[in-house]
């Protein structure tokens, strides 16, 4: 059972090359950037061999964040790997001992686990002072590593079952809500220590290092320094811990294999009868109708929700370091950031309605229809959210002075934004999760490309906005002429290029549609 | 492979040619060559039942017919339009079907057969009327407010052939539309295709159901492996014996079972 759900896992991650050109070049950028960034990272780690003091100080704090990232990135950002999603089992025969072990093994074949593995490599590398505390490195790396995917997968486990209930994404939306609340004063703490840094660091290390967090990836240090006792009973500790998450696990997935309900569509909402919904009330042409219906699909899916819920509240992130930190400027970039998100957030806009396109191509629309019409509801969002984070983000800096500035920032991003996500929906379209799936999901093997492609749709937004970005730091310098040139020039490059991209991105759609069609079925 | 060429397009009026003209129409996928150049009349006004066996490339070619997938070689007309040089012409004139492409299933079904209206530039009194009307000759009338992702399969049916029909198109291309389709639903769609085809419109379908084939065809193809068989009128194909043994001899593969002895359970 193990080697088959490797072999599985092995063979899809072949099939990430095996896509389109573009999305094959896409995926080969991505791994090749992060190959670069994990070895520089785990030699870093490595270096450490020669500073076992701050080692200790570290390697515990890294450790505990990898954890975390195991647990928290999948959610947000690429999902949990579904060619691992326990309800796809419901109906084979397979014993439930035999699927958790299986599905840890095949964890840990992805990518994140290689990198990971790499990191790990490094830091067993600095601890690698005497044979004991080596073996303790090479153990304790281990059991961190495990810890971390078993604790991403269990999260992520509870997390489906929760989300299919509406009182679970109630619960949910207030976990989030209430770690948002806390994210405030512990980045306070960190902004008061200052010059100090190192000396909390240790503190933090300390408690880490005690906290389950924090056992395996402290243990070997104990050892390199000769205290053997504190080693032993963290290395314990940790095995322990290991223990009692992979039997929480084993358990949310007999739950989920015993009980495969897809995301229960309960609040998706049936009008009642002849109603035609938005689509009775846009403009009647081909535009205003795809603009209507992908204002009913935000309504009405959870995968856009998600992100729906996301953008007002991601800008006000910037409120915490001004609060806490002594950065007056924060508040300036809200709205700037949410136009951003907004304009940022078609770049694969297309892939999410999957091979459903068809009717476009048979109906003969034109890209420039298809186009215009997946701006109108970006549109909408974007006048409501822009002006309302620049004034909020400007009174509470007091600088409204530099609102023109900002405007015009904001105006640029959203364009440049357009214009990115016009070109890039088309050509470089990459897997998503499907309609119906939990939002949580992501597609297997598509994390190096997800990646390339949000880091190249940043880019790409950010370099077309970059002029009004350099008048609006003027302007913050003190300059009155370039804050009132950043308003004009944001305003009209964030027009203009909207609409070249608009129509860059309409005539590559009459071009490739039946093409843009087949990359979507393969996806 | 048959030189593009050497093949004559269409001739004559659109009025006077073919619905549907096929030409040394060829696709690869890698080193699966999917469709091997065939050539296709279908006559106007005609009820053209496509067969063959799974894979044998019917969903590629009416894919290829229909503008969702771009052919490697040949060329394809409909009523004398070349599909993929005058794509815009082409569409306005037929309706799709096709199989096992995913739907806007977060639209309700009304909502779903009016966005295909007002995708064709209908005006929306015009598309809401047409839905209004499609969804009641169809049965679905009472599932019109739901949403299609909660429909069943039949229904799905249903509702995609139903956005086919919404901006009365000339040619009908329809891939598999009995599967899974329950028998009253499907003398439905029968008789509204049939009405279809006696107002001067013309139906394509694809199907491995020889009797309904057999039943409801005027033309029928035998396509296999990417080749086309046997086309023509069906009395002409099926000469004289029944549309599934003709189609067991063209296609060629035997029907014979072989092992699987511990399957039959004669012991007890």
């Amino acid at each position: 059972m193990v080697a088959h759900l490797v072999r599985l896992k092995l063979a899809l991650l072949r099939n990430v090359f095996r896509r389109s050109r573009a999305q094959t070049i896409g995926a080969v950028i991505g791994v090749l950037y992060f190959t670069v960034l994990v070895l520089g990272l785990a030699l870093i780690l490595a270096s450490f061999r020669g500073s076992p003091v701050e080692a200790r100080v570290v390697i515990p704090l890294a450790g505990a964040a990898g954890i975390v990232l195991w647990t928290v990135v999948p959610l947000f950002s690429f999902g949990s790997d579904p060619t691992l999603d326990p309800k796809r089992f419901a109906t084979f025969a397979v014993p439930h001992r035999d699927l958790a072990v299986g599905l840890l093994a095949a964890a840990l074949v992805g990518l994140p686990a290689i990198a990971s593995m790499v990191l790990c490599a490094g830091v067993v590398v600095a601890w690698s002072q005497t044979a004991a505390s080596t073996s303790a490195a090479v153990l304790g790396t281990a059991t961190g590593l495990l810890t971390a995917v078993t604790t991403s997968r269990w999260v992520s486990a509870v997390l489906n079952q929760a989300i299919s209930s509406r009182r679970g994404r109630d619960a949910i939306a207030v976990v989030g809500l209430l770690l948002l609340v806390v994210i405030g004063p512990a980045v306070s703490v960190v902004a008061n220590l200052g010059e100090n840094l190192a000396h909390v660091a240790a503190t933090a290390a300390a408690v880490v290092g005690w906290s389950p967090l924090g056992w395996a990836w402290a243990a070997p240090g104990d050892i390199a320094a000769g205290d053997l006792l504190a080693g032993v009973v963290r290395l314990l500790l940790a095995v322990g811990l290991l223990a009692v998450l992979f039997r929480l696990w084993s358990r949310a997935l007999r739950t989920e294999v015993d009980n495969p309900r897809a995301v229960s569509r309960t609040d998706s909402g049936s009008t009642s009868g002849d109603d035609l919904g938005l689509l009775g009330r846009l403009p009647p042409s081909p535009a205003g109708a795809v603009g209507a219906r992908v204002l009913t699909y935000w309504r009405r899916d959870p995968r856009y929700q998600i992100s729906m819920a996301m953008t007002p509240i991601v800008p006000f992130a910037l409120l915490i370091p001004y609060y806490t930190g002594d950065l007056p400027w924060t508040p300036l970039l809200m709205g700037p950031l949410v136009a951003f998100l907004v304009g940022w957030s078609g770049h694969n806009g297309v892939a999410y309605e999957s091979d459903a396109l068809w009717l476009h191509i048979v109906s003969g629309l034109s890209g420039r229809d298809d186009r215009r019409g997946r701006l109108v509801p970006e549109v909408l969002l974007a006048a409501v959210l822009v002006p309302l984070h620049s004034l909020v983000g400007v009174g509470v800096a007091g600088r409204w002075d530099l609102l023109p500035a900002v405007l015009g920032v904001a105006v640029a991003l959203l364009g440049g934004g357009y214009a990115v996500s016009s070109v890039m929906s088309v050509v470089l379209p990459y897997p998503v999760p499907e309609s119906g799936e939990s939002p949580f999901n992501a597609p297997p093997g598509a994390a190096g490309i997800t990646l390339a492609a949000q880091s190249l749709a940043s880019l790409g937004t950010l370099v077309l906005a970059s002029p009004a970005l350099l008048l609006a730091w003027l302007a913050w310098r003190g300059s009155t002429p370039a804050c009132w040139a950043a308003a004009a020039v944001g305003a009209a490059l964030g027009c203009v290029v909207a609409l070249l991209g608009a129509e860059l991105g309409a005539r590559l759609y009459d071009r490739r549609a039946p093409e843009l069609l087949s990359a979507l079925r393969r996806g | 492979m048959s030189d593009v060429s050497d093949l004559p397009a269409p001739q004559g009026e659109p009025i006077a040619g073919p619905a549907i003209a096929v030409r040394g129409l060829g696709k690869r996928f890698g080193d699966l060559i999917a469709v091997k150049g065939i050539d296709l009349d279908v006559p106007r006004g005609s009820f053209f039942g496509l067969v063959g066996p799974n894979g044998a490339g019917k969903t590629t070619t009416l894919s290829m017919v229909t503008g969702l997938l771009r052919p490697d070689a040949g060329q394809a007309f409909v009523l004398g339009r070349d599909v993929w040089a005058d794509p815009v012409a082409t569409k306005r004139l037929v309706g799709v079907l096709p199989d096992g492409l995913k739907l806007f299933d977060r639209l309700t079904g009304l909502q779903l057969i009016t966005y295909a209206g007002l995708l064709r530039g209908l005006p929306r009194e015009l598309a809401s009327e047409r839905a209004a009307e499609l969804v009641a000759a169809l049965g679905l009338t009472e599932a019109q407010g739901k949403l299609v992702v909660d429909y069943s399969a039949g229904m799905t049916k249903k509702v995609t052939l139903a956005s086919a029909l919404v901006h009365a198109p000339r040619v009908l291309v329809l891939d598999e539309p009995f599967e899974a389709v329950d028998p009253v639903s499907a003398a439905t769609i029968r008789r509204i295709l049939a009405g279809f085809v006696e107002s001067g419109g013309t139906v394509v379908l694809s199907s491995h159901v020889m009797d309904l084939v057999e039943r409801i065809c005027s033309h029928v193809a035998v396509i296999s492996d990417g080749l086309v068989l046997a086309a023509g009128e069906l009395d002409d194909v099926r000469a004289g014996r029944p549309l599934e043994e003709r189609f067991v001899d063209l296609v060629g593969g035997s029907t014979e079972v072989v092992g699987l002895s511990w399957l039959r359970t004669s012991s007890d």
